[in-house]
């Protein structure tokens, strides 16, 4: 048994179909069925139809025929009265007259009852005629007159009759037909009811899944994956809607790719000059709009000329990758450094007031300072780190930052290793910042 | 030159309308009915055809939905003038015996008949003594001659009552319909003329119109106002009114 649904998984369920030709099949499986019913109805319209013929073209002239012989057996019997009861011998003669037409009519002696009758009627009355009434005889006649009243009698109910057989047969043929069309609609309704399932089984819940893929594509989410339709058509579309999905995955990834190289420095990993300023503009906007303290930075590795003179530019960059992890460890979630230039570094610090900054950068200067560089051969080198900082709510971000640079000018020019805040002259003394600088935020990765 | 074809145009739309106008008119059925032989046909007060076959002819007619003209005829000639094709169909009950069967179509009966020997009291049929009248063309006529009987032949029904009560025939030998009117004729009551059914198969059995031989399409169609005069029961109100019993 389980071979068998084994054989019938593979070779039924797993199959694709057409759908123009399976619907095809099911249609014309449907119409063989229908004609055959509507066949098997129309055999029993064709019975009625020759019952009603044979009623109208043989049964009813039979009743008719048989309705005039109990007529003529009726005026059988009237006539006979007359022989009695006439009011002349003339009147008498051409009752006995009739009498004798009627029992040699063909149509009466076609029947053998009527014939027999007719003729005993007839001689009993000629013999009457000829020796004479009496009291007797009439009560004689009497008798045969009654008999001849049945016998009508019995013709026209015989002739009513014929019809019922061809009625009732009518009837049966009927009652049959009436459950052939119960069972011809069962039939429409079951196949309709199949189409309606199939329909929705392979057409509609597959273009439902599809319209939903569709949808989570748009969205970006997780595309669940397709059960395998067994329409063609509908896995055909299931299948371009799969590599839609994976060109549109790989675009993703190209373009991200692409935002990452457009957007960052490849040596440090931090963002570019450019992407900085374009987003440190947006935020000094945002900080002026809603008069919230910001300020920015610039800070330059000192003597790192040097390090490249005299190590060469791959112990500097090396230096760089340092430096650049080490501000992503000290710096708060909410400050952006990028790489400005160089060995020079711009900064934005916002919701942050310039004595905040101050602290934050004095720790980005000590930590530098502390720093120590491991150059992979067992060597390495310590750097400083000289910082100008700029209060930023007001004026241009370009002001800001040339006012920074400005400070940071100073710092070099006071020495180095320091950090100059814009518009104070001299550098914070440096062992009271470092003091202060628990009560600074701390950094993410340290929290 | 214009107007000639406009007056040309006109007169060959006015034949053409004449042309469709006269396809559109049925035909009329010509139709033979005798007038000396009540009742089934005979003349009435207003000199027209009337009797049992002329009603059912009438009602035939109507049921076919034709307009039919009758013509009086002798029954000698029936037969050879509608196979000739001088009539559609004739309005005559006509035993249906094979020769007559090869000269003309003969609708589906519509009664059966016999034959009646009407003779004063103890001549018998074939009797030596017997003189016997019949009307010429009549199936009756044909028999007695067959008979070797001695026959007086007559062209109408409406001969015999003379003929039977001057004493120069003492017999007839009719149809049973005719035999009717004939027995209540009141000059020859006196006669105490006796019946007697002949039952021989020349002289009984389906009685028929006949019809055109070369129209067999008219022949199907009386038949079936036949069957339709009858189940409706026109058939047997001409019966009632006509005759005292069921002509079947």
């Amino acid at each position: 048994m389980s071979a068998w649904q084994a054989f019938l998984r593979k070779h039924w369920m797993q199959r694709s179909w057409p759908a123009g030709k399976a619907f095809a099949w099911l249609v014309s499986l449907f119409g063989l069925a229908f004609a055959a019913q509507i066949f098997w109805l129309a055999g029993d319209q064709r019975q009625v139809l020759e019952s009603s013929a044979r009623l109208l073209n043989s049964t009813v002239p039979s009743t008719l025929e048989q309705f005039r012989l109990a007529r003529n057996i009726e005026q059988l019997r009237l006539d006979g009265e007359r022989v009695f009861s006439g009011r002349t011998p003339v009147a008498r003669q051409q009752a006995l007259f009739i009498v004798s037409l009627l029992s040699s009519h063909p149509a009466m002696l076609a029947d053998r009852r009527t014939a027999a009758l007719a003729s005993e009627v007839e001689t009993f009355l000629v013999q009457a005629a000829r020796e004479g009434m009496s009291e007797q005889r009439y009560a004689e006649w009497d008798t045969l007159s009654n008999r001849l009243s049945l016998l009508a009698d019995d013709f026209s109910i015989e002739g009513a009759n014929l019809a019922t057989d061809d009625l009732q047969l009518m009837a049966t043929i009927m009652l049959h037909s009436q459950f052939k069309l119960a069972l011809v609609l069962a039939l429409v309704a079951v196949f309709l009811g199949g189409f309606l399932f199939l329909i929705h089984r392979h057409l509609i819940r597959p273009l439902q899944k599809m319209d939903k893929a569709l949808n989570e594509l748009r969205s970006g989410s997780a595309l669940t994956p397709f059960s395998r339709a067994s329409m063609a058509e509908i896995r055909a579309v299931e299948g371009a809607i799969g590599q839609l999905r994976d060109v549109m995955h790989e675009n993703q990834k190209a373009r991200q790719e692409l935002h990452v190289l457009a957007t960052t420095d490849s040596l440090t990993g931090m963002f570019n000059r450019r992407h900085f300023l374009a987003l440190a503009e947006e935020e000094i906007k945002r900080a002026h709009r809603y008069a919230r303290p910001i300020c920015v930075g610039m800070a330059d590795l000192d003597h790192f000329k040097d390090i490249n003179d005299r190590y060469g530019h791959a112990v500097g960059d090396r230096v760089l990758q340092s430096i650049s992890d080490l501000f992503g460890h000290t710096l708060r979630q909410s400050d952006w450094v990028s790489r400005y230039g160089g060995e020079e570094f711009a900064f934005m610090f916002t919701e942050t007031t310039i004595e905040e900054a101050h602290r934050l950068a004095e720790r980005l200067r000590q930590r530098t300072a502390d720093n120590w560089i491991d150059l992979g051969d067992g060597s390495g080198l310590q750097m400083t780190l000289s910082l100008g900082l700029a209060e930023a709510s007001k004026g241009s971000l370009e002001a800001a930052l040339g006012r920074a640079d400005a400070a940071l000018y100073t710092a070099k020019k006071q020495g180095r290793n320091r950090v100059v805040i814009a518009g104070e002259a001299t550098a914070t003394p440096r062992k009271a910042v470092h003091e202060s600088s628990d009560d600074l935020d701390l950094p993410v990765d340290e929290r | 030159m214009a107007k000639t074809g406009i007056q040309a145009c006109c007169f060959l739309l006015m034949a053409l309308a004449g042309s469709v106008l006269a396809e559109s008119g049925e035909r009329v059925l010509r139709v033979a009915v005798l007038t000396n032989s009540p009742p089934m046909s005979y003349t009435d007060q207003t000199g027209k055809p009337a009797g049992f076959n002329v009603g059912v002819a009438r009602a035939l007619c109507a049921e076919m939905k034709v307009r039919c003209e009758l013509s009086v005829i002798e029954l000698a000639d029936v037969v050879e003038a509608v196979a000739a094709g001088k009539f559609d169909f004739s309005a005559v009950s006509l035993l249906a015996t094979p020769e007559r069967q090869a000269k003309v179509l003969f609708s589906k009966p519509y009664y059966r008949s016999n034959s009646i020997w009407f003779a004063q009291a103890g001549v018998e049929p074939g009797a030596e003594t017997a003189r016997v009248a019949a009307v010429a063309g009549s199936a009756q006529y044909r028999y007695a001659k067959a008979q070797g009987w001695n026959v007086r032949t007559v062209d109408h029904h409406s001969e015999f009552p003379a003929l039977l009560s001057e004493g120069r025939v003492n017999a007839v030998l009719i149809p049973m319909a005719t035999s009717l009117s004939l027995r209540e004729n009141p000059s020859i009551q006196p006669l105490g003329l006796e019946t007697t059914v002949l039952q021989a198969p020349e002289l009984s059995g389906d009685v028929c119109f006949s019809v055109d031989p070369k129209n067999p399409e008219l022949r199907d169609r009386i038949n079936a106002a036949f069957d339709q005069i009858k189940r409706d029961g026109r058939f047997d109100r001409l019966n009632t009114e006509y005759l005292p019993f069921r002509l079947q």
